[in-house]
């Protein structure tokens, strides 16, 4: 599905009203639709490694591509999980995420055990979620990851979801969660520490106007994101000037949107995305067939030139330009039970977009 | 008894024209919920005789029943009052937009309105798709030239950059709607951000949700509803639009509109620091953090999912004459 490069400003918004339209009809294929779908059948993996990139200034390097914790608990047994574990550091990805609240802990229990026997080859990051409270609650958290991880230290622990515009200030209140990284990392449970978030740029700002000694700060980032509320425009230089690795997320949408809605290719997106200059590229996978279609990119990967990135730029700029793909920015629709709960928000079933 | 408004709801300048409007407007989403007609008109009349002058309206509330039912309260008093309506373009045509200020001129039983604006800024490429050759904007033109309507303006209650967007494409606006309230003061505000640069360029302002479109904060207890509406009518607006759904909310509205006496500085102050720590993150105002208070029209031209567990969805999409599509479409 490439899409049209013809595209006008009339053009798009005759086809607001068709593409508006289509939840109505297909709500169902589209959320149940698996970005595998939109590829062609898989053939092999080429043979190579997924490349390494340095983590900031920590001294450690990490694997291009990182896998995505949060679908892993969508997976579909603890065995599909583990097999899509192991076949990832097979071809050299070495970076894990996850956080304490991702599907209730199974995410972190499924990573704990595909990686038994295999942690030294790993590094595992989870995120706490604290979402405003304080610095014990935060701890007791770390034990909890640590334990579900079967491990006695993490590589990076980072505070999740910092997307309310107040969550900097709770962040960093005194006995705040902020005391709580410095606090781990002293204890050696934690070798790194960080923050993400997918909301506003400015959020994020606020966050590393701070000076406080991130290691990492992760955020969305992709061919959309490059001319709507940019992370890249606006917090990727903040965070390369202060030494901070940046980790990207998001690169086709956060759930295949810029696929299913013809702005880019996977190929294109995860080209995108690694293409930046991040130290790696979180990436969802619940199945083996996603796995392959980003490993297919991953191993051996070469990255962009600046013209081939302006290209895709410029592709995705009219679908970009009103957010329509990245509703993590324009609506509570990817905001988690857990922070809506501790800001007083409501449910995702009472406010779903 | 305060001596200010005697009894009368205050009127006010609108901006840099003669025109006068009273402090207190009458939202016309609301009236959808009177449980029929008969009622709604006999609201409307009772707030005529009251001293509200200010009646809001828009296309597509309630796939135009508002304006219907509006329309029929106010016949024979359409002179009395200061008439406004929205257009729903939401990026599309001009064209668009002037069928359906024909549209809302026969539902509203008149030949011409006193305001007409655009609804909902909400998406950042709003402004860019405003003034495009062929946008709204012409159509806000002609339809002034054209006598139609003496006004006009556009609205948003999301994001004080898109309202400052609107600013800075030069279109001469008369008039500018936003949600003004004391969660507002310290939030995203369109209080710190819009309502001056509207001062500056003398384009009335309308305040909107005083009570944060829904009373939350209010049952929560942090503020009280005379305290909400006196504080959005003590800022330099030239109305408050508040939303009056049956006879006992429009008597409480006018007890406070005509008895109103404008809140000191140290006053206002006190209230936006009371409010503040609960503004902080928004949730009193999700208005500017989700989509759900969106129409859900503005949602479809947009390209945007629907959520159908909306009533405003639920209407749309089980209206007989409907076929999924959005309802201008059948239309037009």
């Amino acid at each position: 599905m490439s899409p049209k490069s013809e595209f006008n400003r009339r053009n798009f918004i005759k086809g607001a009203a068709v593409l508006g339209a289509a939840p109505i009809f297909s709500g169902a294929k589209m959320v149940g639709g698996s970005m595998a779908q939109q590829t062609e059948q898989s053939q092999e993996v080429p043979s190579g490694v997924v490349p390494k990139k340095p983590l900031g200034k920590t001294g450690v390097q990490v694997s291009a591509m990182g896998l995505g914790g949060y679908h892993l608990g969508s997976a579909e047994t603890d065995q599909a999980a583990t097999e899509i574990v192991a076949k990832a550091l097979d071809h050299g990805v070495t970076f894990f995420d996850n956080a304490w609240e991702y599907h209730d802990g199974l995410s972190e229990e499924r990573v704990g055990k595909a990686l038994k026997g295999k942690r030294d080859q790993a590094f595992v990051m989870t995120k706490v979620c604290t979402h405003g409270r304080d610095k014990k609650i935060a701890m007791r958290m770390l034990e909890e990851s640590l334990r579900r991880l079967q491990t006695d230290h993490l590589d990076l622990w980072q505070i999740h979801e910092v997307v309310y515009d107040n969550d900097p200030d709770l962040i960093f209140a005194l006995n705040g969660a902020a005391e709580a990284l410095l606090a781990a990392k002293q204890q050696g449970k934690v070798r790194f520490i960080g923050f993400t978030g997918h909301k506003d740029p400015e959020i994020h700002l606020k966050m590393l106007s701070h000076d406080f000694p991130f290691d990492t700060v992760q955020m969305p980032l992709n061919c959309c994101d490059a001319t709507f509320r940019s992370f890249e425009t606006h917090v990727l230089p903040e965070a390369t000037r202060r030494g901070i690795a940046a980790l990207g997320m998001k690169s086709l949408g956060g759930s295949g949107e810029l696929v299913r809605h013809g702005a880019v290719t996977p190929e294109q997106g995860l080209r995108y995305a690694m293409s930046l200059p991040v130290a790696t590229t979180i990436s969802g996978v619940d199945s083996m067939q996603v796995l392959d279609q980003n490993l297919k990119v991953a191993v051996n990967f070469e990255p962009l030139d600046a013209a081939a990135m302006k290209s895709l730029r410029e592709q995705c700029r009219f679908l970009a330009s009103d957010g329509r793909l990245e509703l993590f920015k324009m609506t509570t629709k990817y905001d988690g039970k857990v922070g809506r709960e501790q800001h007083h928000f409501p449910t995702t079933q009472e406010l779903p977009i | 008894m305060p001596q200010t408004s005697a009894g009368i709801i205050p009127l006010r300048k609108f901006g840099r024209h003669d025109a006068q409007i009273s402090a207190l407007g009458f939202g016309g989403h609301h009236l959808g919920d009177a449980p029929d007609e008969k009622t709604a008109v006999e609201i409307v009349h009772q707030a005529v005789d009251g001293g509200i002058t200010f009646y809001d309206n828009c296309w597509e509330y309630r796939m135009g029943k508002t304006e219907v039912w509006m329309g029929a309260g106010l016949k024979g008093r359409r002179e009395k009052v200061f008439l406004m309506t929205k257009t729903c373009p939401h990026g599309r045509d001009g064209s668009l937009a002037l069928q359906m200020l024909e549209e809302s001129l026969r539902r509203l039983q008149t030949d011409h309105l006193d305001l007409w604006q655009v609804h909902g800024m909400a998406f950042d490429n709003d402004a860019d798709l405003f003034i495009r050759a062929g946008g709204a904007a012409e159509a806000l033109t002609k339809a002034k030239k054209d006598g139609k309507v003496r006004f006009v303006g556009f609205t948003g209650h999301q994001n004080p950059k898109v309202h400052l967007a609107m600013l800075n494409t030069g279109f001469p606006f008369d008039a500018v709607q936003m949600p003004l309230n004391a969660f507002d003061a310290s939030f995203r505000s369109f209080e710190q951000q819009v309502l001056p640069e509207l001062t500056k360029r003398g384009i009335a302002v309308l305040g909107m949700k005083p009570l944060n479109g829904h009373g939350d904060a209010i049952k929560n207890g942090v503020i009280t509803a005379e305290e909400a509406l006196r504080y959005a009518m003590s800022l330099p607006v030239a109305t408050t639009i508040t939303g009056i759904d049956s006879l006992e909310i429009l008597h409480q509205n006018l007890q406070i509109a005509q008895n109103f006496t404008p809140m000191s500085e140290s006053e206002m102050n006190a209230l936006r620091e009371r409010c503040k720590p609960d503004a902080a993150d928004g949730r009193y105002e999700l208005y500017k953090l989700s989509l759900k208070f969106d129409n859900p029209e503005s949602r479809l031209a947009h390209g945007f999912p629907l959520d159908t567990q909306q009533s405003e969805v639920k209407d749309m999409l089980g209206a007989t004459q409907n076929t999924g599509h959005p309802f201008p479409e059948k239309q037009f």
